[in-house]
Formats: structure tokens, sequence, C-alpha cells
């Protein structure tokens, strides 16, 4: 069976702040096509600064980020796009004085003339979430935490995706609300989605994810397929350790 | 006294006009590429020497010279974004470090404007006819009059710009998260570019105005008008253009009604003190709370 390449790539990668105080120091990671890849760790570990230079939002000092196995280390983040990758970051994304609907149109500023490919990819959002049509001339600021994150998911779909990088989806979000993220998030490979899921929540990202990874101090600790997390022992000691919390078998 | 209060508005909102022009462009600049452009003043002067030149040697008037400031200010402003900001964001603090950088260009835009025009005061001998019109008991210069009236037309411009476009509405988006509109796949470079060169040109067409506006001016009026572009740009909001729109005419009508009912060197304090009063009671500025979300 031959392998299909990764979509994205870290390889080796160290990322610096501050001149010299490395965040990630030899940290490797592939995103795997038509699954959900997960990205688990202790507050602290990279997850999010590892997203980040995936995206080109960090410059890595060493090592490469690829996408489909070309080198694009220093990419511009507005260039993600085009390569048909969007990105939902963990902190709030939205233009909060703008309507939902103005959200939704920036997000296909890249096709911006082309008025039917706006026009679908609105209604593909509209499609997705229904809400997002009722409140699209709503400023996107009066709304609640839960429908803030639909209309991120809802922004980023709309663009048509190939892969989303998706970090802490529901980040202080109630119970219910996500619930029904986690469900839409499961059901995006299908779609042919490929999905990086960086989650503090062990529990629901070793459940939907197919490929995990541990880090640790900006390291690889130790990866594998999600069962592995649910049938190995000690992996499920690993993760009770710094999270106080065991994965049932 | 009701002559004197009436004089007092209309110069209120002649030179609120001016100001909020100054300020709207300055703000700008801050709220999308965060940087302190200590040199916005010299950027004003230069587009009244740009339109005395314009009239003194080619005999364009004013009105004419609207348009050439904002194209050649525009075009400057793009091309001087290129060879300073980039410098700029590699640095660990890009802000202090802007407004350091914009002190010494500062310096020598004006030591650059001395040696053209030397020390001595211009000013632009154009008559509009009639020269002044009557508002109620009170007279007004008709070049005072144009200039609101273009400064009320620039405002209306930039703000349908803003809010009815989205080009417009991408660079308020930058304003209020500017890592986010990256991942828009907006290019944030040329937006800040573009907000750098549309800052300019509105400071070039400005000056013109300020040539209008005011009596007179030279190679060392850059700096009074660069603190009050900070006065209503604080007074506004950081980064809040119709904030500095609506500070700029506040700020006009204070300063014009204050030497009506104020002693002339009390008067002169009123701006300082509503700058004060304004970082003490609401500092986000009038329309602040809302510049950045």
């Amino acid at each position: 069976m031959t392998m299909q390449p990764a979509v994205m790539e870290l390889v080796n990668v160290d990322v610096a702040y501050h001149g010299d105080i490395r965040i990630l120091r030899g940290l490797s990671l592939k995103v795997r096509p038509g699954m959900i890849t997960g990205v688990i760790g202790p507050n602290g570990a990279g997850k999010s600064t590892a997203l980040r230079a995936l995206y080109g939002l960090l410059k890595p000092v060493a090592g490469d980020v690829m996408v489909d196995g070309k080198v694009v280390t220093g990419m511009k983040p507005w260039k993600f796009i085009d390569h048909g990758i969007a990105l939902v970051p963990q902190h709030r994304s939205l233009f909060n004085d703008l309507s939902v609907e103005d959200n939704l149109r920036l997000a296909c500023w890249s096709f911006r003339r082309d008025k039917a490919r706006v026009e679908a990819a609105l209604e593909r959002a509209y499609t997705q979430f229904p809400m997002l049509r009722d409140k699209r001339r709503d400023k996107a600021g009066s709304m609640s935490g839960g429908q803030q994150r639909f209309l991120e998911l809802g922004r980023a779909l709309a663009l048509q995706p190939r892969m989303l990088l998706l970090d802490e989806p529901t980040a202080m979000i109630a119970p219910r609300i996500s619930a029904e993220i986690y469900a839409f998030i499961e059901g995006l490979p299908a779609q042919g989605i490929s999905v990086l899921l960086v989650d503090q929540n062990v529990r629901q990202c070793v459940r939907i994810a197919g490929h995990v990874y541990v880090l640790e101090l900006g390291q690889n600790k130790v990866d594998g397929g999600a069962e592995d997390f649910r049938q190995d022992s000690g992996l499920r000691d690993l993760i009770a350790e710094w999270v106080d919390y065991r994965i049932d078998a | 006294m009701d002559q004197l209060i009436l004089n007092g508005i209309v110069n209120g909102l002649i030179v609120g006009g001016v100001y909020a022009l100054i300020g709207v462009s300055l703000t700008l600049l801050y709220g999308v590429l965060r940087v302190v452009n200590f040199a916005h003043g010299e950027f004003v002067i230069a587009g009244s020497f740009l339109a005395y030149v314009l009239f003194s040697h080619l005999g364009l008037p004013p009105l004419l010279a609207l348009p050439i400031a904002a194209i050649a200010f525009f075009a400057a402003g793009w091309g001087l974004y290129y060879v300073l900001i980039p410098r700029l964001s590699r640095s660990d603090d890009p802000e202090l470090m802007s407004f350091l950088m914009f002190y010494g260009v500062s310096i020598a835009a004006a030591a650059g404007m001395l040696l053209v025009f030397e020390a001595d005061s211009r000013s632009i001998d154009y008559t509009f006819t009639p020269i002044s019109v009557p508002i109620g008991p009170i007279y007004v210069s008709t070049a005072r009059l144009v200039a609101l009236a273009i400064a009320v037309a620039i405002s209306g411009a930039l703000a349908m710009f803003l809010f009815l476009t989205l080009p417009g509405k991408a660079l308020r988006a930058a304003i209020m998260n500017p890592e986010a509109i990256q991942i828009m796949g907006v290019d944030i470079v040329r937006l800040s570019a573009f907000a750098f060169a549309l800052a300019s040109a509105l400071a070039g067409v400005t000056g013109v105005l300020v040539a209008l506006v005011f009596p007179a001016f030279n190679a060392f009026s850059g700096p009074d008008y660069t603190i009050i572009a900070f006065i209503v740009v604080v007074l506004g909001g950081l980064g809040n253009p119709v904030g500095a729109l609506l500070a700029g005419v506040i700020f006009g009508l204070a300063e014009q009604l204050a030497t009506v009912f104020l002693p002339q060197s009390l008067a002169q304090i009123v701006g300082f003190a509503i700058l004060v009063a304004t970082i003490f009671l609401r500092p986000t500025g009038i329309l602040g709370s809302s510049a950045r979300k």
C-alpha cells in the first residue's frame, strides 16, 4: 500500500520568541489527508505555536514547513488560502464591528471580483449554519461565543478548503455547543476536508482523530493512531500525568 | 455677543474640518500599521508648499492643486512605505521605533523645506469672488467656506469608502484584528502600503486646505499640526476614523469658541485641557470603545 503524501508537514522545526527562547525544538508532524490529525499536550507544550508556524504566522528559525511535499517555509499567511488551506485560530478572528455578512465577504477576498463565486460561498456558509443567514445584518461582535465560533467555521468552509487548521475550537464554549462543534468537525473528512485539530480536550480529540501527536516542551513526545491511545496503557498513563484525566480503554 | 458666538461656531467648523482630516489620516496610519507618524505635520505643510508652488510659479489655483496633491502624495506615500516601514517590522518594539524614526523624518522634512523655501512665512494670495459671504450678521471668507465644503466632501467620500466598499471594510478590519485579516487571504503588506499612501494623500490635500484657511505657513509649522493631529486621534479613540472626524470638529469648535469666552492666552490651552481630560476620564476616546475589538 502506498502512503499518500502529507497535506502539510513540519520538519524538525525550531521556533523562537525574543531571539533565542526556543518554544519549538526539532518538532515534526504530518497532517494526513482525509482524516483528522490531533495535537494534544499540556499547557505550554507549543501546540498553538506549532499551528502558527504551519500557517506562516511565525517563521521557524530552523526546519521546514511543507505543503504537498514542497517546502513553503516563510510563505506569508495570506497565501495559504490559495493552497486551499484555512485556519480558525484559538482567539477570536472575527471583525466585531462588521456585520456577519461582511465577515463572510472578507473571507472571499482572494476571489472578490468573481461575484457568482462570492455569492455561492456565502450561500454555502448560510446552508451549513442557517443561524448565520438570520443574523447576517447583525454585528459579529453582538453574537454569543458559540455563534461567533460557528461564524468562524462557516467563514472557513465557505472557501471550500481541502484542509482546515483548528486551534482549540471549543475553548470557552458551552458544553452543548461544544458537542455540536465536535460533531461538525467529525464530519469534515467525509466532505474531503483534512483537519489538523489542536485541542486541550483530550477525550474528544482522541475520540475523533485518526492520528494523534503528543507534544511536550516544544518537542514530539509520542504519536500514533488514535486506537493506540485507547488501547495502550502506557500512553493512557502518560496523558493522565499531565491532564489528570484517564482515557477510557 | 451672539455675533461673536456665531463667528466662533463658523470658524470652529471650518478649522475643525481641517483638523478632522489631519486626525483621520494619522489615525488610519496608526490603526492599520501601528506606526506613530511624528512627521505628519510636515507632510501637511509639504502639501501647503505644493499648493504655493503650483499657484505662485505655475499659476494653478488651489482647487486644481487638490487632485495634484492627492496623486503626488499618494505616490510618494506608497514609495515611502516600502523604504521606511519594512525595516520597522524587524524591531522588537516597532511602535517606539516608528516614533523615533518619524521624529527623524520630521526633522529632515522640515530642514528640506527650509532649504528650498527658506524661513519666511508663505501664503497663497488667491481670492475667490466674492471675497466673503454673509451668514446672518457675519461675513465669512469664501476661501474658508470652500475649504470647509471640501473637507466635508472628502470626509464623506472617506466614510463611504470605509463603510461601503470591500477594500474600505478590509482597512477597518485590519484595524480591528490585524492578524485575522491575513488569514482571510488579504496581503497585509499591500493593504498597509495602501493605508500609508491614502494617509499621505489626505495629509497632502489637507495641506492645500491649510493654505486656504490659515493666514500663513512656513517650514517650521509642521509640529503644530502634528500636535493637533495627536490631540484629535486621542480624543476620537486610537485607530478610529469616525472618532477622529468627530474629534476634529469638536476640537476646532472648542478652540474657536474659547477665544470668544476666554482671554487669548487661556484659549490656547483649551485643546490641551481637553486632551488631558480625555486621557483621565475616557482614555479610549469618545468613540474608542469600538475602535479595536
